[in-house]
């Protein structure tokens, strides 16, 4: 380790604290509450979490911009989008 | 929906670390409360009135990428200063289209955001000994399997980092714990982008629904006053 004070030290503790706040954000992790999970399991499916995220955005994306192209200006969604502007 | 107890959690836990130069914990980290959600929601609205997506001149692809980028520059806004949101806001520059709505959003901030130094070229050598750490800590865990495939086992630890590095925005500066860190950051952040943009919808789809079926109500009363 290198010659920083002991209160920049990274204890295995806190590294321990990330992982398993990681593996207890996934999806899988949360339905079956598995026992830890290894390195390559956990970072495997923090991939494929981002991934099922990332097309989800892209999913709500595309409704939102059909939803949007037959919304004129005096309908009462884009009332809804004015006065959540305001407030 | 996330709940609130989640984040406050988190956020307690977070507290208890000491403080190093690597992390940026802070206490208020990403507690989602009401405010929270209003302000991001009204940030990407904001974005939608920026790039006019409701006007009927836009075709429906370009549409969709305005509101995607909408969302995600309303994500890293709130979100404030992590590598992550400057990676993203970075990687979003990188595109010509994009550069007009970041300047009209982020005003001056947009040019400062830029002029951040650069991670990819610090080599932080305390980084590999805590990769190694960690993987030494998940690999504890696996005493009881055969460990024949030691080096192999640790190849794909290396090969899906590095997909990891490809998915968070400025990962591929990142090392070891900030790795692990900003990751957390953004699944979280990630997570509050599509609940918002879900709940967003089904306001929109709903009162649709039920303008259109006072309009029809009201056609056939029409009709009928009309025999």
């Amino acid at each position: 380790m290198s010659s920083r004070g002991s209160s920049s030290r990274i204890t295995d503790e806190e590294i321990n604290e990330l992982v398993s706040k990681l593996q207890s954000l996934l999806p899988e992790s949360r339905r079956r509450n598995i026992g830890r999970a290894s390195a390559s399991k956990l970072l495997k499916e923090t991939c494929s979490y981002i991934k099922s995220l990332h097309r989800d955005v892209d999913d709500l994306s595309d409704r939102l911009s059909a939803l949007m192209a037959t919304m004129d200006a005096n309908s009462p969604q884009a009332d809804i989008i004015r006065s959540l502007l305001r407030s | 929906m996330l709940s609130r107890t989640h984040f406050i959690y988190i956020s307690a836990c977070v507290a208890a670390f000491s403080p190093s130069c690597l992390l940026s914990f802070s206490v208020a980290a990403m507690q989602v409360t009401e405010a929270f959600k209003h302000a991001f929601l009204k940030q990407m609205l904001l974005g939608f009135q920026a790039s006019a997506v409701s006007t009927n001149s836009m075709g429906i692809q370009e549409r969709k990428n305005a509101i995607k980028l909408s969302a995600d520059v309303a994500m890293a806004v709130f979100r404030g200063s992590r590598k992550w949101t400057r990676g993203l806001i970075a990687g979003l520059s990188e595109k010509q289209q994009n550069r007009s709505f970041l300047q009209l959003i982020l005003g001056e901030q947009y040019e400062r955001r830029l002029m951040k130094p650069c991670y990819s070229s610090w080599k932080i050598p305390r980084c590999r000994t805590i990769v190694r750490r960690s993987l030494r800590v998940c690999c504890r865990r696996q005493k009881k399997k055969k460990n024949q495939s030691g080096v192999l086992a640790r190849t794909l630890v290396e090969k899906r980092t590095q997909q990891l590095k490809r998915l968070v925005p400025g990962g591929e500066s990142m090392d070891g714990l900030s790795l692990l860190d900003e990751t957390l950051d953004y699944v979280l952040s990630l997570r509050a982008q599509v609940d918002l943009m879900q709940s967003l919808l089904t306001t929109v789809e709903s009162s649709k629904l039920r303008s259109h079926s006072k309009r029809t109500l009201t056609e056939r009363k029409a009709s009928y006053v009309g025999k």
